[in-house]
């Protein structure tokens, strides 16, 4: 089995446009949430906060390449030139058949797909309709346009399943360098924000509704007060690489990619279930051959919705007990989605090098229907060496992932 | 429409939606080996006159244009049959 590693890493996210951006938006405890406006004009739609990406400048991806992307492969595109660069990868090593990429997002380009179909619908023709249309709608937009923009010739893995979309995607990229089928993988995912994702959350009573006026104290995982998630959007990708492969072109280290696994419960298309996410977990550690009490940091999915931040305490404390620290930093920036995976696994690096745990924002008292873990109040410092990121996603998908501090 | 109403118009399409450098547009500019666009580019041009003018133009009827006369010429006569 090869060792995988992360040698790049490039972000835009409600806190920040970078690596240090965010780590210093978590450490001043900064919130990305702010009211949207434009909601004020949907009807029937209660929540009007969101997480919202600011200062990128789309138009340094070149026309040729922007012309097929909505914004959530912009997002990806800018990202995604961040994480090469960090990595310092070369064009040949980029373009070799040992390199590939898995990416992912829950939905293709939302702002195209609302004005594409409601317009052939009334019409009942495609005059009129250009060439570009599809190809930023279509499902597996983010990982075509990315491959095409940056030249990359191996694999290709789009992983599009919603929250755990990026999650996967990391997955997909460990799993084929450490099973010796690519040396290099380029994994990630993001989300665009539109309103129809506030919408469908609402639509089920998920959305928070209650603090349109007070945006920064809407998101409140595991507790007592939460009333449901806050959306947001972003993107992060991360560059996986065989061990000896970034050690022989003096690659600097941000980690080790060490366990993964990913899981479907079976049972509800909505409902979460403990013992799915408590499964997906064991099978990580598995993976990762350590046990339980190595794990000294938990990024939780806990998008502070009530049944699912109930259940996933429920599963986190079974296999951790009260003592492990966990945090959900969906409190600061909302649910990224197709993002949020990787943007979460890239909190865990921080975690990891900067020996910095992010608190819960908003986070004052457990909500008594939660079992007892150790949800973080405040920020901690911490020197740890091992963390660990959960993501869930609609259709009872599980995804964990297990980082550790890489000694050299 | 005039010759010229249609090569300003034109221009600004090259301009606005295909990001088309203003120096780089002359009658004689050929639009895939000067100006760098592609075919999918020439299909959503010509999608885009069909917008701003209200004139159909068939993709099997493009498949000879290349330049931006080839480009101009095709809108009036299609224009002016209409």
């Amino acid at each position: 089995m090869k060792r995988v590693v992360i040698t790049g890493v490039g972000l835009n996210s409600p806190l920040g446009n970078s690596y240090e951006e965010l780590y210093e938006s978590l450490r001043d405890e900064k919130c990305g949430i702010e009211y949207v406006p434009e909601w004020e004009e949907i009807d029937h739609l209660g929540i009007k906060v969101a997480g919202v990406v600011k200062n990128i400048d789309f138009k340094s991806i070149p026309r040729k390449y922007r012309r097929s992307m909505d914004r959530v492969a912009q997002l990806s595109a800018i990202s995604t030139s961040d994480a090469i660069a960090d990595a310092n990868l070369p064009q040949e090593i980029i373009s070799s058949k040992r390199c590939g990429i898995a990416f992912g997002s829950t939905m293709g380009g939302n702002e195209t797909l609302f004005e594409y179909i409601p317009e052939i619908k009334q019409s009942m023709s495609f005059r009129g309709q250009n060439s570009m249309a599809f190809l930023k709608i279509m499902s597996h937009t983010v990982a075509a346009n990315l491959a095409q923009m940056f030249s990359i010739k191996g694999r290709n893995i789009p992983t599009c399943s919603a929250c755990t979309s990026s999650a996967q995607a990391i997955g997909a990229g460990y799993e084929s360098i450490k099973y010796g089928m690519s040396d290099v993988m380029i994994c990630g995912g993001a989300e665009g924000i539109h309103y129809l994702a506030g919408g469908v959350f609402d639509v089920m009573g998920a959305a928070s509704t209650k603090h349109n006026n007070e945006p920064k104290v809407a998101s409140r995982p595991f507790d007592e007060s939460r009333d449901g998630l806050v959306l947001g959007e972003g993107s992060g990708a991360v560059v996986l690489e065989e061990l000896d492969h970034a050690l022989t072109r003096g690659a600097k280290v941000y980690g080790e990619v060490i366990g993964y696994a990913t899981s479907c419960d079976g049972e509800h298309i909505t409902t979460p279930s403990k013992e799915g996410m408590m499964q997906v977990m064991e099978t990580s550690l598995e993976d990762a051959s350590i046990e339980p009490k190595e794990i000294e940091y938990i990024n939780a999915h806990a998008t502070a919705t009530q049944m699912g931040d109930i259940a996933e305490s429920s599963a986190t404390f079974n296999l951790f007990g009260s003592n492990t620290p966990v945090s959900s930093t969906k409190g600061h920036m909302g649910h990224l989605l197709g993002g949020c995976g990787v943007v979460e696994s890239i909190i865990c690096l921080i975690a990891l090098n900067k020996s910095f745990l992010p608190k819960t924002m908003n986070f004052k008292t457990l909500d008594k229907e939660c079992a007892n873990i150790n949800v973080l109040g405040e920020n901690m410092q911490k020197d740890i060496t091992i963390a660990m990121n959960n993501n869930f996603a609609f259709g009872g998908i599980n995804s964990s992932l297990i980082f550790k501090k890489y000694k050299g | 429409m005039t010759q010229k109403e249609v090569y300003d118009k034109v221009v600004s399409v090259l301009v606005e939606e295909f990001e088309v450098e203003d120096d780089d547009i002359n009658l004689d500019a050929n639009l895939f080996t000067d100006l760098k666009l592609d075919s999918l580019d020439a299909i959503d041009l010509m999608v885009t006159l069909d917008k701003e003018l209200g004139i159909e133009i068939k993709t099997e009827e493009m498949k000879d244009l290349r330049t931006i006369k080839d480009v101009c010429d095709f809108v009036l006569a299609t224009s002016n049959n209409e």
